[in-house]
């Protein structure tokens, strides 16, 4: 089927996403989205860059394009190749040259994953240029007034070897996400898991608790994310220390180990029941 | 399951806010802390080792062993105990708003003190004590380690992140006291650029060396790391500098040596009791072995536990395009065909995709040792050379199927003017039933010059092999023996050229089968990690992945590419 090569998922948003902001980023977003300025998100995993993009996009009331990067991903897979319909080639545009063309914004997730010389491609959209060439169509499509470039990687996990392109990263202004402050992870945790905020505010605890371990050699710690996963599972009615042994515990380690020590903690920082 | 205390590890490390490791005592001794590990009593169960660690680990966290007040313990055990029942009390009373564990733990009455100074204070009066449970365990003030913020575990403070100025005047005044030679010649204002934040820190070496001020050798700084390269040619070199093989040319009536696969070098060899190397010293020699040899008499037994094992050494997915067939349309060159059909060409039908787990990075030479000693035999009859070969056999053709990049050698020696490698299987050839053949042919003869074998074999493998992973696998039956090589003098030798090839990137393993000798020497040599022994290949099968990852993980990081030959696999 030609669907399995179709790059990550396009999708459209109507439903106003949550998102707290921390500090100014939102603000900068905006700033660089009436500039035009391609904008690069670095943050630890499951902090929220995605949720991040999806709420710009929807304040800003544009149309937001998605593809998630990986390494077989060719810029064909970006740009759009000749497919074949009946006995004819026929051109389909591929995710980024339809945001180049609709104005919409173009979310390249995790980008360090592609190889980079798919990511050179979306080098004449990120200057001043802000035009794709198509080579294969012999044309160069320029950007709609509104077409924004917007990528994110993780800086912490990826190897040395995967990194960004000096070229690519220097044009890109750069918003740094982290773990939002625990006053406000609280507030996140319980809205989106659909808890009260004590409950909330002890997984935060927790989570806060594994982040500020130092050598404790964990690759990833506890991410936003994994505590809403855990606050869902307290929400639907497990008891909060089996919710965080399967949502968190278990999830960050397969070391029986590290487990261990991870399942000590947890007993000691949730309530005692 | 995980045994002891050591499950305690990160709640200790949340509580004390610091890196530390958790350690039983010995029986019978309480539980107390050195500020880096926290000794538990040993022999409890779960839930008392808990408090223990929840205990020590609050004083650490909670600022009780603050070397300020800790040094006014010394030598006074009654006002230690004293000191630690207030100060446990008050630290669990602070850790219990935010840890229900240690309001669960803690004593029921309130704590008499709000600061460590202020037990310090009340410590030291006439004033009523309670005695510390025993699971309070005891401090030992002589036992605490100096710990200074800049070190590993705690989180840098601002101060450690600032222009250490005042440390520096310090230490200044300390060089000057400083007897056993001339306190190094630093300017002040250089010590501004010091800073323990790396970044900083080329920007200071950067201004030392542009002002001529180095560093004293003494003066490294811990972990200091002094890379000894030189990018000039030196008249002279120390007695420790290693010689590089000088090239042998060979040339035959008509063509060189290298068109006949001839080639050799001088390698130097170590000396351990002048402990200098001795250049120029064997002449290692390779060649083809190009006997006319019995194609029938070629049978290698095949190990399907050893290939199990190795195929999962060094094994990377690929997606190879444009295949006869595969799992997945390579949409690509669907196209591309369709384009050409439509404009009259009739290209293959290569529109497949295929993604397998055939990115091999290993370059593997085998060598054997050929030498006389070999041909003792065990108690079947058969000689240690003939489980080398057998065994040896198989793991070539084993790598050879997995996709690797792999070469076989033999090896002996008679006097250091003749070292000789022939080559069974070179990178480039197969290892087909000629091969095979040639190999059964192979009479042992000669003795063991192990140290110029393996450089000779390195350099082989340096050169050709053109993988970022490479491992030499010696086969030898024990002691390295030859004219003049024997005893310590070959065993240094022996491990000078390994440590030579670890340092090129180039791991060793030493696998002894059959030999009914003992094998001490081998691995003396070359480590209990890189050295095995059996009495056949199929012992050894089932571990063969460890003893691969274990050689080839005591190399930091695979070494770059440096080697001209591309590997020949482009086009599988």
């Amino acid at each position: 089927m030609l669907t399995n090569h179709q790059p990550g998922v396009a999708e459209k948003h109507s439903e106003a996403p949550f998102y707290r902001p921390v500090a100014d980023e939102a603000d900068v977003f905006r700033a660089a989205a009436r500039r035009g300025l391609p904008v690069l998100l670095k943050g630890p995993t499951g902090c929220g860059k995605t949720r991040f993009v999806e709420a710009m996009a929807h304040d800003l009331g544009r149309e937001l394009i998605t593809v998630a990067g990986h390494e077989d991903m060719t810029s064909a897979d970006l740009v759009g190749r000749f497919l074949l319909k009946g006995s004819e080639t026929v051109w389909v545009d591929g995710p980024l040259t339809r945001a180049a063309r609709e104005g919409a914004i173009f979310y390249l997730d995790e980008v360090v994953e592609a190889r980079q010389d798919t990511t050179v491609v979306i080098h004449p959209l990120a200057d001043h240029r802000r035009e794709l060439p198509v080579d294969r169509l012999g044309t160069t499509v320029p950007a709609a007034p509104g077409f924004l470039l917007v990528i994110s990687y993780n800086p912490g996990y990826q190897s040395v070897l995967k990194n960004l392109k000096e070229s690519t990263r220097q044009r890109f202004i750069a918003l740094e996400l982290d773990f939002p402050p625990a006053a406000i992870e609280t507030e996140v945790v319980a809205h989106e898991a659909g808890i009260d905020l004590a409950t909330a505010r002890t997984l935060v605890t927790l989570g806060d608790a594994i982040r500020n371990l130092d050598g404790s050699g964990l690759r990833e710690v506890s991410s936003t994310r994994m505590l809403i996963l855990a606050g869902g599972l307290v929400a639907e009615g497990l008891s909060l220390r089996r919710a965080v042994q399967a949502a968190v515990v278990e999830a960050l380690s397969d070391d029986a180990d590290v487990v261990y020590a991870l399942g000590e903690l947890a007993d000691a920082i949730l309530p005692r029941t | 399951m995980t045994t002891g205390a050591e499950r305690f590890r990160l709640l200790a490390m949340f509580v004390a806010n610091r890196a530390v490791e958790i350690a039983e005592t010995r029986p019978g001794e309480p539980s107390y802390t050195n500020g880096e590990v926290i000794f538990v009593a040993s022999g409890r169960s779960a839930d008392e080792q808990r408090r223990e660690v929840l205990l020590q680990s609050a004083l650490l966290g909670g600022g009780s062993l603050d070397p300020r007040v800790t040094a006014s313990l010394r030598a006074r055990p009654r006002l230690t105990r004293r000191y630690l029942s207030l100060e446990g009390r008050r630290v669990l009373a602070e850790l219990a708003d935010r840890l229900p564990l240690a309001a669960a733990l803690r004593p029921d009455d309130q704590p008499a003190t709000m600061t460590a100074g202020e037990s310090l204070e009340k410590a030291r009066g006439r004033t009523k004590v309670e005695e510390a449970p025993e699971w309070f365990g005891v401090i030992r003030p002589s036992r605490l380690l100096p710990t200074t913020s800049a070190e590993h575990g705690a989180s840098p403070t601002r101060r450690d992140l600032h222009t250490q100025i005042d440390q520096l005047e310090a230490a200044d005044d300390e060089d000057e006291d400083d007897e056993d030679g001339r306190p190094s010649e630093r300017s002040k204002i250089l010590k501004l650029f010091e800073s323990p934040v790396s970044a900083v820190e080329s920007l200071a070496d950067y201004f030392r060396k542009l002002l001529g001020s180095a560093r004293s050798p003494g003066n490294e700084d811990v972990g200091g790391h002094l890379q000894v390269r030189a990018g000039r040619r030196a008249r002279a070199v120390g007695s420790n500098a290693r010689p590089l093989p000088t090239r042998i040319r060979f040339t035959d009536d008509a063509s060189p040596g290298a068109a006949v696969g001839v080639a050799g070098a001088l390698f130097p060899e170590w000396d351990v009791h002048n402990n200098r190397y001795r250049p120029d010293w064997c002449r290692v020699v390779d060649f083809d072995l190009t006997d006319a040899a019995d194609v029938s008499t070629g049978g290698v037994i095949h190990d399907d536990v050893l290939r199990r094992r190795l195929s999962r050494i060094g094994l990377g997915p690929k997606t190879l395009r444009r295949r006869p067939d595969g799992d997945d349309l390579d949409i690509e060159a669907l196209i591309d065909l369709f384009v050409d059909l439509r404009s009259g060409h009739s290209p293959a039908e290569h529109v497949y995709s295929e993604r397998r787990q055939l990115e091999r990075n290993l370059g593997v030479l085998i060598l054997l040792d050929a030498s006389g000693s070999a041909t003792d035999t065990d108690a079947d009859g058969l000689a240690v050379h003939e489980h080398q070969r057998r065994a040896a056999a198989t793991m070539v053709v084993t790598l050879e199927e997995l996709g690797d990049r792999v070469a076989f050698y033999a090896f002996r020696s008679h006097g250091r003017h003749s070292v000789q490698l022939p080559a069974i299987k070179t990178f480039g050839q197969r290892f087909g039933a000629l091969g095979r053949a040639r190999l059964n042919q192979l009479q042992p003869s000669g003795y063991t010059r192990l140290g110029a074998g393996i450089r000779g074999a390195g350099e082989i493998l340096k050169a050709q092999a053109g993988t970022p992973n490479r491992l030499l696998v010696v086969l030898s039956d024990g002691f390295p023996y030859d004219d003049g090589y024997e005893g310590r003098y070959a065993e240094a030798d022996t491990h000078k050229a390994l440590e030579e090839l670890r340092t090129d990137g180039v791991a060793c393993l030493c696998l002894s089968i059959g030999a009914a000798t003992d094998t001490e020497a081998l691995e003396r040599v070359f480590g209990s990690a890189g050295h095995a022994s059996a009495p056949n290949l199929a012992v050894l099968s089932p571990h063969m992945d460890e003893l691969f990852l274990g050689a080839l993980g005591e190399l930091a990081a695979p070494q770059a590419l440096t080697s001209q030959a591309a590997p020949a696999r482009a086009a599988r």
